[in-house]
């Protein structure tokens, strides 16, 4: 056995090894995409009110009143609207505001940007006007998102006569979408950790993890497909598809007729 | 007391924008330091009553208009750094969306009625609630505070305008901007506010704070925090919001506030700054909504004030540390 003075030269030998700087965007860009896009949707369990319509009737009214956003030429249907979307949004919950929040924001932001140039020939109103109306479709797009069950959401989509079979594929895309963000982010973590030295086509790894997650994905879907099937799930959604109105449903209805007939009345219509 | 756009030089302009910048820097840190992260829903709901007192238009004496601010209020209930921060985006958002105020000029109305207001109510406010104990040193501070705080706010408001024609003249000596010299200026605004506009705040901020008082005792920052609803100052904010259309009552601008046609008429002459200077162009002038009745307008226009507060300072909440320490 060798002495304190008997090191081998080559492990005396000092040695500085700095590994050369590896071309990981690819992967981590890709992460951070995943990781944004899961924390989003991992805050997709609507929660009602005390006063929420029920989701058939929400779904029906949110849909006119985007609708008559986007016809109004005049920019007080839209802020009579705007009136609504605010006073419910401040309502939300703290984490269901900030994602109300961030998401209207940036649509009204990409809205009036893109009619930047209208602002600059001096015609900033227009890119307001565009703004304003982006925010309020998009904030009331979110607002029945986030206060409504996933599981009621779809189910409402039956009232429109939405086939089964689009429902069914929803239904399981929602429940799957946050499992299959955790699988790319696993494939993504592996492929930084495996990939030693300089790697300088590494986005080529882009149809493996891609196939992974396909196959994963038929999987996961096959599965609950069949849990569901074990359950008693025929693929008929008509239970949820009888739509009874309630007193608060009445009162929603109302309001909104009442707003339909103020753009009428503002759009000279009558 | 609202000063609008043009009536101030834009150097005048510039130096209260920059001099605000380490005030709301400041403020910014006081909040965070002081104020627990469970609390900023509820100074959402103190800077609503403050844009909702703003909305209340009162006839003052000569003709003009004036309004109460609860600026004092808010100091009482938060602390003065808060009401600096709370007003400020008042403020704003009036001079955004509604027009009222210039945007040139946030920084000069800022300083009048975001800092220099509540800063001098609540240093009154400590002094005499610190002499008389009990509710009534606190009412009796809060009404005397708020009083001298709007006057002092009214009073530089009024000195601000005053000094444009003593430094902004053209070659033939015509005022650039505001007109009105010192000794018409100070007056002017002196008297309506030393009288009924200075009445409005102490009704408002002693009212308000009477009933915060007796029902939601839990409402401001000494209070712990008790898990106690706070309905009752909900629905004072509607309250409020559907008799701000008596707002609309009160006839004429405020002094100050004129069109630059009016003004044009009264003295004589279009200053040359004011008929040339840049305004912006809200979407809901006047807290009007186009063809709507005033009255409906009015009402519109509150609720998304109110909302726009309650939301930015509920968003604010997420950004302060939690009142428990995990580390």
């Amino acid at each position: 056995m060798p002495g304190h003075g008997d090191i081998p030269g080559w492990l005396a030998k000092p040695q500085s090894f700095e590994p050369i700087h590896d071309r990981s965007a690819f992967a981590t860009r890709s992460a951070l995409s995943v990781t944004a896009v899961l924390r989003q949707l991992r805050l997709d369990d609507g929660r009602p009110s005390r006063f929420s319509a029920s989701a058939p009737v929400k779904l029906a009214l949110a849909l006119g009143a985007i609708i008559l956003n986007s016809l109004a030429t005049n920019l007080m249907v839209t802020l009579v609207l705007l009136a609504f979307v605010l006073v419910r949004a401040a309502l939300l919950p703290r984490r269901a505001l900030a994602r109300f929040a961030a998401v209207a924001a940036s649509a009204a932001m990409l809205a009036a940007l893109l009619a930047l140039p209208a602002a600059l020939i001096g015609q900033s109103a227009s890119a307001i006007r565009l703004g304003l109306k982006a925010l309020v479709s998009t904030g009331l797009a979110m607002e029945v998102a986030l206060t409504t069950p996933a599981a009621e959401l779809t189910g409402g989509l039956r009232a429109f006569r939405v086939p089964n079979l689009a429902i069914t594929t929803i239904d399981l895309a929602l429940k799957n979408i946050v499992l299959l963000g955790d699988c790319a982010l696993e494939t993504l973590t592996a492929l930084t950790l495996r990939s030693v030295g300089r790697d300088a086509d590494k986005s080529a790894s882009l149809g493996g993890v891609a196939g992974t997650l396909l196959v994963r994905a038929s999987r996961a879907a096959a599965d609950t497909y069949d849990a569901m099937r074990c359950r008693g799930f025929e693929g008929d959604y008509d239970r949820e598809a009888q739509v009874r109105l309630g007193a608060d449903d009445a009162v929603w209805i109302a309001a909104f007729a009442l707003f339909a007939t103020m753009f009428l009345h503002l759009e000279d219509i009558i | 007391m609202h000063i609008p756009e043009n009536y101030l030089s834009p150097s005048t302009c510039a130096v209260f924008d920059v001099a605000m910048i380490p005030l709301w820097g400041y403020a910014v840190k006081k909040v965070r330091e002081t104020v627990p992260r469970e609390k900023m829903p509820l100074v959402g709901i103190a800077a609503a009553f403050c844009f909702l007192s703003m909305m209340f238009n009162i006839p003052l004496p000569g003709g003009t208009t004036g309004h109460a601010v609860c600026g004092t209020l808010i100091a009482i209930l938060f602390g003065p750094w808060t009401a600096c921060l709370a007003v400020s985006i008042a403020l704003i958002i009036q001079a955004v969306f509604f027009g009222d105020g210039g945007i040139l000029a946030i920084g000069a109305n800022c300083f009048n009625m975001a800092f220099a207001l509540p800063m001098a109510g609540y240093a009154v406010y400590r002094v005499i609630s610190s002499r008389i104990e009990g509710r009534t040193g606190e009412l009796v501070g809060a009404g005397v505070g708020s009083y001298l705080g709007l006057n002092v706010a009214a009073l530089l408001t009024a000195i601000e305008f005053g000094i444009q024609p003593m430094l902004f003249t053209d070659a033939a000596g015509a005022a650039l901007y505001c007109p009105y010299p010192l000794s018409v200026a100070v007056p002017a605004m002196m008297l309506g506010h030393l009288t009924v506009a200075g009445l409005a705040e102490v009704v408002f901020t002693v009212g308000i704070l009477a009933f915060l008082r007796s029902a939601v005792p839990s409402f401001g920052i000494e209070a712990p925090s008790s898990g106690e609803k706070i309905a009752p100052a909900v629905a004072l904010v509607a309250a409020l919001v559907i008799a701000s259309p008596l707002g609309l009552l009160a006839t004429g601008d405020a002094w100050g506030e004129w069109g630059l046609e009016d003004l044009a008429e009264m003295v004589g002459f279009e200053p040359a700054g004011l008929a040339t200077g840049w305004e912006w162009s809200s979407f809901m002038p006047d807290y009007s909504v186009g063809a709507l009745p005033e009255a409906a307008g009015y009402i519109v226009s509150a609720i998304i004030g109110v909302a726009l507060l309650v939301i930015i300072f509920r968003l604010a909440a997420g950004t302060l540390k939690p009142a428990v320490d995990f580390d």
